[in-house]
């Protein structure tokens, strides 16, 4: 049963495969200039933009020129459903990271005033103290365990607001539970693990046929969905590595794998310390600002020469750490809203081919 | 020689009594909090040591008196216990300025020090500096966010009268789908919560300390705290706004499944939110970080964007959630509602995020445009329903499910045409030339034959849903195999569309002349119905064939065949007819008196035969006849007079 879009089909196996081979060399040590570290924000940014193009793609072979009664018989019938249910999941996703990148620019302001403090000279108590307030701050809150971030300050919350003489808990804790618009049992690992049920692939008879192309797709966005998840902080994310596998034996999922095993080891080393995420930047900041925390503690005035080297190469490397969030969480975010917009396009553009079907009796819910 | 001994006395004295001094300073420092009282008397007892100081050629000027400015500050900044909640606006707005201008002083002497050649006492005293600075600086931070975060006012706790009384009129726009036992619901209207006032409750003295806390924050280098703390503060402070709203965080996915019922209530309560959130919240809120950082070159508009983004997505989030859910006709009004209000508010988000946020109006405005295709969709789905749906008719002719829900969904609709109206235009489908595919080439035609007459997109959409409709009847009506069911059918559904635009505002949207027309289309059926059924009846009843019974024999008989042929068909139409039903009172009484009246001329003038014939032949009388006319169209309720005679 050959699809007429079997050199479409074809063509976008390719073209997955290609990207993904993109996005795993452009972290590769061998390239000297412009390396994008794995995980970056910039990387992520990349990652995203293969999303894109993948989802275009999809749209096309999918809809143009297809004819519409392939629509409500099998495969599509069941799968094209069960694909759209899946970009609703992919949804709460993107609103959970962009809530998590929110977290990271205080993140970043917090290590900026800790480059502010160690950058006056002469370093003094009132600049260490100043310092290792932020740091505190910084690392109570990446070492918080996923569980703990609950909830904003909607109903039920302790931190009421009460009158006059009132305050609200202002301790470290309190900043991770930023405003963020998911309810409290939302849990991320399980949102993907859900994502991830139900891919099933195509059998023999369709290999050839649009529920490869379905079956693409939904690997595609399901990957993309855990290495947001893994790299930014967003709630309850135990077991993350457990719940998504990619079939090996298909061409174009040799560099997925390469990349989902490449996380998941770095995952599973960081799994224990808390829920500060993958995120390269903050796995890097996270680092120097552990380092400067032991200087802050170990601090006698006056400082030595010797130390005064060292500490100043550390505030230049959270600096730079800084400088780099500074450029790439704000795109990022915008991107993932980009996302987040063109799946709730696609999805409508999708329902729209597949209601025009004509439906004898009444509509049915998709 | 008493004389040197004099001033070395003097001299020890002093000494004496500086160690004295020096004494008491000590134990006034541990003393961790010292009286408004005592404080002032010890800054005038500073200042007099200072005059003494300066009086004397001893001392040298300018470190010294650094060393005692800073003690001073020292003196003020540990007046207040900063490890503890601290109070520093609460102990007075005097204290308050105090406090905050030795900060300042602490700030200005960093400089100083800074700018000098350095010495080894000039390290330490800018040492010592940075530290009082520091710690001004820590309980400044303390301050500045408790001040954000206080509940200034009780309004608060009245908010939670937001917590719906209305929970019950949540439904009270809506339709529930013909599926379910059909109601028609009223109309109401949703409240909307203006009263409650929804603006900053920070009183005007303390918005003044704050701005003067960030003004030295960000002059001190302080900056980063400065804005860390506002953004998460009123962060929070938003979000509490949000819910104090009654609006809950819910998911894309937790949306897209929700049951009609709930989620009607969930965007009454946006629907009743979105404009006192943007009209009042944000608005104050961007007035707050005006007042607060106006000073600061660009600080303000980036403070107010980082904190209201999130609340703000959660709004939009929700209208992108119905976008995603499953088109269901009855969502439409719903949706008009909030492509209203949305649009309604879009102006004012517009000048609030003028600067750094243009991104977010733009993102608003798509959300805007999102829902009115959804509507549009939405619509298209409701007409497709209307062209295509398969509802059984019922056995008894009545009015067909499909046209009641219908015409009380158009009735509804008909509120929001401005709305709709605008909508279309802004889309582009003014006309309802996009009629479904399904409906054929000549019917589209007919749709389009009156178009002129109608000017507003709701005019022609709501034309191009009523003939779909009527076209449908039509088709419904031909499963019928009894010709006159099918007209009893079609006037019962047409009467009943009239009547519904009769009485409500789609009188003004479809006009006079489609009531006439319509009106018109009712007697036509009513008298095809009556040719039917009643003509071949009362054939039976003519007089053709029947010259001069008195003698004729075969007249008689033709007298006789015909009376048992007219009984006979009578009684069939009958039984079955009585089981059909008229529902419009009016229309049912009508209907009997004419074919009662037609039936009474006939069986009179045919009387005159009964003469010539048995008087067993002769079954009914005339008032039996009109008897059992009055019982036609009763329905399933149908009592019969007594059982027809055998």
């Amino acid at each position: 049963m050959e699809d007429p879009h079997l050199q479409d089909i074809e063509l976008f196996q390719k073209h997955v495969a290609n990207s993904f081979s993109d996005l795993i060399s452009s972290h590769s040590d061998e390239e000297t200039h412009d390396v994008t570290p794995l995980l970056s924000a910039s990387w992520l940014r990349q990652l995203l933009d293969t999303f894109l193009c993948c989802d275009a793609e999809f749209k096309a072979i999918i809809l143009c020129g297809r004819d519409p009664t392939q629509f409500s018989k099998p495969p599509l019938d069941r799968l094209i459903p069960d694909h759209l249910d899946r970009y609703v999941k992919a949804l709460d996703v993107c609103n959970a990271i962009t809530h998590g990148i929110d977290l990271l620019i205080n993140w970043k302001r917090l290590a900026q005033v800790v480059v502010t403090s160690l950058s006056q000279k002469p370093v003094g108590e009132g600049q260490i103290r100043r310092a290792k307030k932020a740091l505190n701050t910084l690392l109570a809150s990446m070492n918080l365990d996923d569980k703990e971030y609950s909830g904003g300050s909607f109903h039920g919350k302790s931190t009421e607001r009460s009158k006059s003489l009132g305050r609200r808990v202002t301790g470290p804790g309190n900043f991770r539970s930023l405003s963020c618009t998911v309810a409290k049992s939302w849990s991320a690992a399980k949102q993907i693990q859900a994502m991830s049920a139900n891919i099933s692939q195509p059998r023999w008879g369709e290999a050839n046929g649009p529920a490869t192309v379905v079956f693409i797709m939904n690997t595609v966005i399901v990957f993309v969905m855990w290495v947001l998840v893994a790299a930014i902080p967003c709630q309850e994310r135990t077991g993350l590595t457990t719940h998504f596998q990619v079939p090996r034996n298909l061409s174009w999922t040799q560099n997925i794998i390469g990349l989902q095993e490449k996380i998941g080891d770095e995952w599973k080393k960081k799994e224990k310390k808390g829920g500060s995420g993958l995120l390269q930047e903050v796995v890097k900041m996270e680092k120097v600002a552990n380092s400067l925390m032991e200087f802050c503690e170990n601090f006698v005035f006056p400082l030595e020469e010797e130390n005064a080297g060292e500490l100043e190469a550390q505030v230049e490397e959270i600096a730079d750490v800084c400088r780099k969030m500074e450029e790439g969480l704000e795109p990022l975010r915008r991107q993932i809203r980009e996302v987040f917009h063109r799946m709730v396009r696609s999805r409508a553009e999708v329902l729209e081919t597949v209601e025009q079907i004509g439906k004898q009796s009444a509509p049915v819910p998709y | 020689m008493g004389g040197i001994s004099v001033i070395k006395t003097l001299i020890e004295e002093e000494a004496e009594l500086i160690v004295n001094l020096e004494q008491i300073i000590r134990s006034l420092e541990s003393n961790k909090r010292l009286g408004s009282g005592s404080r002032k008397m010890i800054a005038n007892l500073g200042s007099r040591l200072i005059n003494i100081a300066i009086s004397s050629e001893v001392i040298s000027p300018e470190v010294d008196e650094i060393e005692h400015q800073l003690s001073m500050i020292e003196a003020e900044i540990k007046s207040f216990d900063l490890e503890e909640p601290s109070t520093i606006w609460d102990s007075g707005s005097e204290e308050a300025y105090a406090f905050l201008k030795a900060v300042e002083e602490a700030g200005r002497l960093t400089k100083i020090l800074e700018s000098r050649n350095s010495s080894r006492k000039d390290d330490a005293l800018l040492h010592r500096a940075h530290d009082l600075l520091q710690r001004g600086m820590a309980g400044l931070e303390q301050e500045f966010r408790r001040l954000l975060l206080q509940n200034w006012e009780p309004n608060m706790e009245e908010e939670t009268s937001f917590q719906s009384n209305d929970e019950d009129n949540a439904d009270e726009r809506s339709i529930t789908w013909i599926r379910d036992s059909f109601e028609e619901v009223e109309q109401g209207d949703i409240s909307f919560h203006e009263s409650v006032d929804c603006a900053i409750d920070l009183p005007q003295e303390v918005i003044l300390f704050l701005k003067n806390i960030a003004n030295l924050m960000y002059r001190s280098n302080y900056g980063h705290e400065c804005f860390h703390v506002f953004v998460n503060a009123r962060k929070d402070v938003l979000d509490e706004c949000l819910s104090s709203l009654d609006i809950e965080k819910l998911s894309m996915e937790d949306v897209s499944r929700m049951n009609w019922k709930l989620l009607n209530k969930k965007i009454n309560k946006w629907l009743r939110a979105i404009k006192p959130f943007v009209e009042g919240y944000l608005v104050s809120e961007k007035s707050l970080a005006d007042q607060i950082f106006g000073e600061i070159d660009s600080v303000s508009s980036t403070c107010f964007f980082e904190c209201s983004r999130a609340s703000l997505y959660a709004l939009i989030n929700f209208s992108d959630a119905m976008v995603i859910s499953p088109r269901q006709p009855e969502k439409l009004i719903s949706i008009l509602d909030m492509y209203e209000a949305l649009s309604n508010v879009i102006p004012q988000l517009a000048t609030l995020y003028s600067d750094d946020g243009l991104c977010i109006t733009k993102e608003c405005e798509d959300a805007l445009r999102r829902l009115g295709d959804c509507a549009w969709a939405t619509f298209v789905e409701f007409r497709g329903a209307v062209a295509l749906h398969s509802y059984a008719n019922n056995g008894d002719g009545g009015v067909n499910p499909l046209t009641k829900y219908v015409m009380n969904y158009l009735r509804v609709l008909a509120d929001s045409r401005k709305t709709f109206d605008e909508l279309m235009m802004e889309l582009g489908h003014e006309s309802s030339a996009t009629v479904s595919p399904r409906i054929s080439p000549q019917r589209e035609l007919e749709v389009h034959v009156d178009e002129e007459s109608y000017t507003t997109p709701t005019q022609r959409h709501f034309r191009s849903i009523v003939t779909m409709l009527e076209w449908n009847l039509n088709e419904k009506s031909k499963l019928y195999k009894d010709e006159s069911l099918q007209h009893i059918f079609l006037m019962n559904n047409i009467q009943y569309m009239t009547q519904k635009v009769k009485d409500s505002d789609l009188r003004t949207i479809l006009g006079d002349e489609w009531i006439k027309k319509h009106n018109g289309m009712v007697q036509h059926h009513a008298m095809r119905y009556q040719n039917v059924t009643w003509s071949s009846i009362l054939a039976f009843l003519r007089d053709e064939g029947i010259n001069n019974p008195a003698i004729n024999f075969a007249s008689r008989n033709l007298i006789k065949e015909r009376l048992r042929g007219f009984y006979l068909a009578f009684d069939k139409v009958y039984q079955t007819q009585t089981r059909w039903i008229i529902p419009n009172e009016g229309l049912r009484e009508d209907l009997r008196l004419s074919i009662s009246s037609t039936v009474h001329h006939a069986y009179r003038s045919f009387e005159r035969y009964f003469q010539y014939i048995r008087e067993k032949h002769i079954k009914y009388t005339l008032e039996e006849l009109e008897g059992y006319l009055s019982e036609l169209f009763e329905g399933a309720q149908a009592s019969l007079h007594g059982s027809l005679k055998k």
